[in-house]
């Protein structure tokens, strides 16, 4: 079982797999517990959001990726 | 409806004609029912102060009747008002007070909506919806009307109502009392201080007639004049203005709107004031000076309690203040109370009026606890059985109104009541009542409308 990401605690810049596989990294966050607005890194299943905004729910974000 | 109900509020239990209200209105869950829908879904309500939410993100959260409304400015710094509920399942979708915030997520299933009210995040819209959810039709429910007027912020649900200065109609000069600056001129005023919340175990309408210019009730304030909580350490407030005024009340019965008001004689010079403080005495003591000479002979005019039909509750001098009276349930207000400042006033002027302003209004002001002991024991004494067999009285001066009434070259519009040897009367509660009855029959703005 994954562990539950507090989103709480992501800031920008901070990177997150998310549910399908893409990564993408966190823009903004409304600090509701529920969304953070991000970026696609990649999309392996959908290449086409790769570069798009998005917002991703919390239920839908797999792990925080360690950044570079 | 309109059908059934004509003739049972106007002229029936609000008889204008005799000075009579019936205990039933008061009391009455099934017409307390009723007016949230004849009359809080149709007028103009009070929401709040630009000074709340001057940047974009900021958001207060407001009531408008029973119902909770978010007030918030968007990323465009327009400003919106919307009901605080979930359009999936209801559950509002902000809690706090005030505050800062890209987007309003319920905390029930996630949707989130944009500060311009659009749904902007589904759950699961792809996997579970198929992106067949029309977002464009679910955002947040938007008032039908906004409007901004000197910093103060008004909402109606109501299309059809007319726009926010024509529900003012000529009672705006008298509005404008408690939005100017101390000194007349259109410098901000900023809210000192929070919101102040509380419940009073009384129906709205028991406040809504006090401050819509009660001139009769002074007796229950005795024992606070006699503590002197007023900024010159005497009565309640500073009263040397008063003594020398000719003291009115006006009352506009097409509107529902009515106010007392002072009128100083041409040659009166400015009255001492604040005179616990030496430089708030002189900070009032200058702006009255340049008040008098910005408004010319108007200038002369000073504010008083006065009421916006139907719970937007004016106190425009000391303390300088608007109460909302929100309804919860027949016999139940949540009164909440802003008080304001010159915004450019020094930091030494605030403090005091603070301070002055809190121990005079609100929960905590021996003022207002006088007040709500009335409202509170009036209203506990009229729910019997027996009790709501027996109207109220408010007979007092009826007949005795004037229109195109003059003071000293100043003429006032509305219907007046001269209280320089009448001393009392009764007016602004009947006309309060009278609109009330009104609102309560009324189908439509068609007929409430009545000036066009």
């Amino acid at each position: 079982m994954n562990e539950v990401v507090n989103l709480m605690l992501l800031d920008p810049g901070a990177n997150i797999m998310v549910r399908n596989g893409a990564t993408a990294e966190v823009i903004s966050n409304p600090k509701d517990g529920v969304w953070v607005v991000v970026k696609y890194l990649s999309s392996p299943g959908d290449p086409t959001l790769e570069g798009t905004e998005d917002m991703v729910f919390a239920q839908d974000v797999v792990r925080v990726l360690e950044t570079q | 409806m309109a059908t059934e109900i004509k003739g049972r509020f106007v002229d029936g239990l609000v008889n204008s004609k005799a000075g009579q209200v019936s205990r039933e209105i008061f009391v009455n869950d099934e017409i307390y029912a009723q007016e949230q829908e004849q009359v809080f879904t149709r007028s103009w309500l009070y929401i709040g102060h630009e000074s709340q939410v001057s940047k974009p993100g900021d958001y207060f959260v407001s009531c408008m009747g029973e119902e909770s409304v978010i007030l918030c400015r968007d990323r465009d710094s327009k400003l919106h008002v919307f009901l605080n509920s979930c359009m999936h399942r209801g559950m509002k979708v902000c809690r706090y007070d005030e505050g800062n915030t890209p987007v309003f997520t319920c905390p029930y299933h996630g949707w989130s909506y944009a500060a311009d009210g659009k749904l902007v995040g589904v759950p699961f819209f792809k996997d579970s919806y198929h992106e067949l959810l029309d977002k464009s039709k679910w955002g947040l429910v938007e008032v039908a009307q906004l409007a901004t007027y000197r910093g103060s912020i008004w909402a109606t649900w109501e299309p059809t109502a007319p726009p926010f200065i024509e529900y003012l109609g000529d009672f705006k000069m008298f509005y404008d009392l408690s939005l100017e600056a101390w000194n007349g001129t259109d410098e901000p005023l900023e809210v000192l201080g929070g919101v102040q919340k509380w419940i009073i175990p009384c129906n709205w309408k028991f406040p809504a007639e006090n401050f819509s210019g009660d001139s009769y009730h002074n007796i229950s304030h005795r024992s606070v004049d006699m503590v002197g909580i007023g900024p010159s350490g005497t009565g309640r407030r500073d009263m040397a203005e008063r003594t020398y005024s000719r003291r009115l009340q006006v009352a506009f019965p097409e509107r529902g709107h009515q106010s007392g008001v002072y009128v100083l004689p041409g040659n009166a010079p400015t009255a001492p004031s604040y005179q616990q403080s030496p430089a708030v005495a002189e900070y009032f003591r200058e702006a009255e000076e340049k008040r008098r000479d910005s408004k010319g002979e108007w200038g002369r005019v000073t504010g008083s309690p006065g009421l916006i039909f139907p719970n937007a509750a004016l106190h425009p001098r000391q303390p300088r203040s608007i109460a909302v009276l929100h309804p919860r349930g027949a016999h139940q207000t949540e009164m909440w109370r802003w008080y304001f400042v010159d915004a450019g006033a020094p930091y030494e002027v605030k403090n005091f009026l603070r301070q002055y302003y809190i121990r005079y209004s609100g929960p905590s002001g021996l003022t207002e606890q006088d007040d709500m002991e009335n409202w509170n024991y009036a209203h506990a004494a009229s729910r019997g059985a027996i009790a709501r067999r027996h109207p109220y009285s408010y007979e007092q001066g009826l007949g005795f109104e004037q229109t195109n009434y003059e003071y000293e070259g100043l003429k006032f519009p509305g219907q007046v009541m001269d209280l320089g040897d009448a001393r009392s009367s009764e007016q602004n509660l009947r006309n309060f009542y009278k609109r009330w009855a009104e609102f309560m029959e009324a189908p439509s703005w068609d007929e409430l409308a009545s000036w066009r």
